[in-house]
């Protein structure tokens, strides 16, 4: 540091700046012709030596820590090397499966970009969501939980940095998610009532008995016909299918 | 219940309400619930039928799901709250049903072919 200083200190320069280059002596006097005009303009009578000298009291002008100019005379120690702080930064063991992860778009990943938020899809529809089991909506709600988790701690993230840039993205994605939001509780408040009014309905059903116990309410009076392709669609579907005798039995929640 | 009718109007209207504005009784809240009940004595108790249990799905990182027929993008995907918008939503097919798809008949119907025989 001293070495970038000492340049723009022109007037205030030689033997210091040399010994705080760490030049020897033998080698700052290369330049021999300052010394012996000035001793020799000591023998002068001439007009330099009665040039007034003007004092400044101040003895640090010049010295600034803000430029780092180091201090105006040299020191005892200006030329021992200084030491440096390591370059310390401690390697902190993380958990890469980390529940808290789930509040960040990946693991090890602070923020998505305004692109990468704004590259979403459209929300569920209902009528996609009326064929879907329990099981399924129960993890889909949880899905968009933890989808507007991590975009409020991003939020928040934005705006503790005020940068100033990537909340409509965020906001619109959230958007999104709630519409999807509403959607389950529409699918699910509309099968509850659905099935209020199938409990009278099977009340009246010559084909169920209510009270028949485990495997014998359904009663069917003749078997379909194409009864095993039926079924094969049901096995296939069956992810995707309410289930609905659970769902007689007690209501949805 | 509703706040005092001069709460509702002027700048009140725009301020938060603080138990300064207000009479005794003033139960601000704090939008959670109680999870038990206050004693005459001061105490409380805490009744485990109020407070909140949150089930969380098995296999929540694996859950996918399964994509209607017409959607020739993939058929089975990883459960996330966005659907792809090459697929097209569809309106149900619901037509002669009284309710639409409240209907209780197409419901028992759907129950009896999918879950009604074990």
């Amino acid at each position: 540091m001293p070495v970038t200083a000492a340049a723009p200190n022109a007037l205030r320069a030689s033997s210091g700046c040399a010994s705080r280059l760490g030049l020897s002596l033998r080698q700052a006097s290369i330049f021999p012709a300052t010394t012996t005009m000035r001793a020799a303009a000591k023998f002068s009578t001439t007009a330099p030596q009665c040039k007034r000298k003007t004092k400044d009291s101040n003895k640090r002008r010049g010295v600034s820590s803000l430029y780092g100019s180091g201090p105006r005379e040299p020191l005892s120690m200006s030329n021992m090397p200084l030491p440096k702080p390591v370059d310390f930064k401690p390697k902190i063991e993380v958990d890469e499966s980390h529940g808290l992860w789930g509040f960040f778009p990946a693991p090890g990943k602070l923020l998505l970009t305004p692109k990468e938020t704004e590259e979403h899809g459209r929300a569920w529809t209902v009528e996609e969501l009326r064929r879907k089991s329990w099981e399924d909506l129960h993890a889909l709600w949880w899905k968009c939980c933890k989808e507007r988790n991590m975009l409020a701690t991003a939020r928040e993230e934005l705006l503790r940095g005020k940068l100033g840039f990537g909340e409509r993205e965020i906001d619109s994605r959230n958007e999104e998610v709630t519409k999807t939001m509403r959607a389950i509780k529409h699918a699910l408040t509309e099968r509850f009532y659905t099935w209020q009014d199938a409990v009278d309905v099977a009340k009246s059903d010559p084909e169920i008995n209510l009270d028949g116990g485990e495997g014998q309410v359904y009663n069917p009076s003749a078997y379909e016909e194409g009864y095993d392709e039926v079924d094969v669609a049901a096995i296939e579907d069956e992810a995707s299918r309410v289930t609905a005798e659970k769902e007689l039995k007690e209501p949805v929640r | 219940m509703r706040p005092t009718q001069i709460l509702g109007v002027g700048k009140y209207r725009h301020l938060k309400l603080t138990t300064k504005d207000v009479g005794r009784g003033f139960y601000k809240g704090n939008r959670t619930g109680a999870m038990g009940r206050h004693t005459k004595y001061g105490g409380y108790i805490i009744e485990w039928s109020k407070v909140r249990t949150y089930v969380v799905p098995q296999n929540l990182s694996e859950s996918k799901v399964r994509m209607p027929d017409h959607c020739y993008i993939y058929n089975v995907l990883h459960l996330t709250p966005f659907v792809s918008r090459e697929v097209r939503s569809e309106p149900g097919d619901y037509k002669g049903l009284a309710k639409g798809p409240q209907d209780p008949y197409f419901y028992v119907e759907q129950w009896k072919r999918y879950n009604g025989v074990d």
